[in-house]
């Protein structure tokens, strides 16, 4: 097991996104999350690398990924209305595909903004 | 930055003289506020740090950020607008009446000192968080003290920052509005984005019954929507992609489990002053990122028929 030190870290638990973080980890868990607030150590420390979850359920059943994105698609594609919603705990990058998805679809597009 | 009179957390720290919080709770809610920008930091034209600076909370109730400020004024509940609308008035020497101003829970002399304060200050910072912008009046009260943060130009300098709340908030604003103008409640059923709160907002679309299917991404909406809205996103099929298995996935059709952003998938995330910063992921994730899954599907739909038979003008995700 090797430990990783990573300089310049940035949090994104709260709208501060402070980027001077160090974070110490080992292969599947964050160990130490130097001058992150209380909020920010838990975030880093409570979310490790294991395999949790199955890669995808469909109807409550473990799926592959591949056949999640099918159904996913197959869903989102007959759908009159479809709605794209969140995209609070996600990058910017995956926040410019869910725009073009809306987009593809002719669908809803909306954010925790409108609550 | 939308039209708001505003800046960035850099220069809070560097020149903002006079500090208001307005409805959030910093000391809980955004911990390192204070020590990184708003409170400690000694700057280039504060360097005495805390000492050079005013600070004012302006909520319902005395938070654990009370003891922090210098300046604490107990609103009454709901009246945050009347009592931005008082302090307008008062900036411009206008008359106000006694009882208005009884009616927000603060004093006219209170009001007077405030007004002063701001007035007498280099730089001018308001922040204000969902206790504003959340209770009655909603983004009337936010508008109301953006007006109250751009008509104080006219004395010093004043800009005005909402507070956001967890996690990328600010970087799906600000998405939305380069790709399509608007920053929320969109729809594209024309071919094209239009922007109406109220009847493309979320939880309107999903009480009346509207949207028949759902793609959610990074949000629990499970947890946190009304229950009607809960009610119909599990009879339509919904679609779920986050690292965990949610409230929301446990309702939906399909779930997708993916990396948890700035843990272990790359990216870009905004501050709350619309700062883009990298993400540097520390862990290696089994699962693929959200970017990866939304850009297959998108795929998987593009090779199927278009919804708008004559085919409409779109706009290309740019790179
Ligand atoms: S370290 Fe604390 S203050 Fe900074 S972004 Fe994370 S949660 Fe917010």
């Amino acid at each position: 097991m090797t430990l990783t030190v990573v300089n310049n870290a940035t949090c994104t638990f709260c709208g501060c996104v402070c980027d001077d973080i160090e974070l110490h980890a080992d292969d599947v868990r964050i160990v130490k999350a130097k001058k992150a607030c209380v909020l920010g150590t838990a975030w880093f420390l409570n979310h490790t690398a294991e395999r949790k979850y199955p890669d995808a359920l469909i109807d409550g059943k473990e799926a592959t990924l591949d056949e999640a994105i099918e159904v996913a698609a197959t869903y989102l594609h007959e759908a009159d209305m479809p709605l794209v919603y969140g995209m609070s705990n996600t990058t910017c990058e995956a926040q410019r595909e869910c725009v073009a998805l809306a987009d593809l679809l002719g669908g809803l597009l909306d954010s925790h903004t409108s609550l | 930055m939308g039209g708001k009179v505003t800046c960035t957390l850099g220069e809070v720290k560097n020149r903002g003289d006079f500090i208001i919080y307005w409805g959030g709770n910093p000391a809980e809610c955004h911990p390192r506020h204070f020590t990184k920008y708003a409170l400690m930091p000694k700057s280039k034209f504060l360097p005495n740090g805390r000492k050079d600076r005013t600070v004012v909370l302006v909520d319902i109730r005395p938070t654990k950020s009370a003891k922090a400020a210098d300046i604490f004024l107990q609103v009454r509940p709901g009246k945050d607008f009347e009592l931005i609308t008082i302090l307008r008035a008062m900036i411009k020497d206008q008359k106000i009446s006694a009882e208005a101003v009884a009616e927000t829970g603060v004093t006219l002399e209170q009001c007077t000192d405030l007004v002063a304060r701001m007035k007498k200050a280099k730089f001018g910072c308001v922040f204000f968080g969902m206790g504003l912008s959340m209770t009655r009046g909603k983004h009337m009260n936010s508008a109301a003290l953006l007006t109250l943060a751009a008509e104080m130009n006219a004395f010093t300098k004043f800009v005005a920052m909402p507070m956001r709340g967890h996690g990328n908030v600010t970087g799906a604003d600000v998405v939305m509005r380069w790709q399509t103008g608007y920053p929320f409640g969109i729809t594209f059923n024309r071919g094209y984005p239009r922007y109406n709160p109220g009847e493309f907002s979320t939880v309107d679309v999903l009480v009346r019954g509207d949207a028949d299917a759902a793609f959610i991404i990074g949000a629990d909406p499970g947890a946190t929507m009304p229950q009607p809205a809960i009610d119909h996103l599990a009879r339509i099929p919904t679609i779920v992609l986050d690292p965990h298995i949610t409230h929301t996935s446990k309702l939906s059709r399909v779930h997708i489990t993916t990396a948890v952003a700035g843990i272990s998938a790359p990216g870009t995330a905004y501050r709350m002053d619309e700062i883009p910063l990298p993400l540097k992921p520390a862990l290696k994730s089994p699962y693929p990122t959200d970017e990866e899954v939304v850009r297959r599907i998108k795929e998987s739909i593009a090779k199927k028929p278009f919804w708008m038979p004559d085919g409409a003008q779109m706009i290309a995700a740019q790179v």
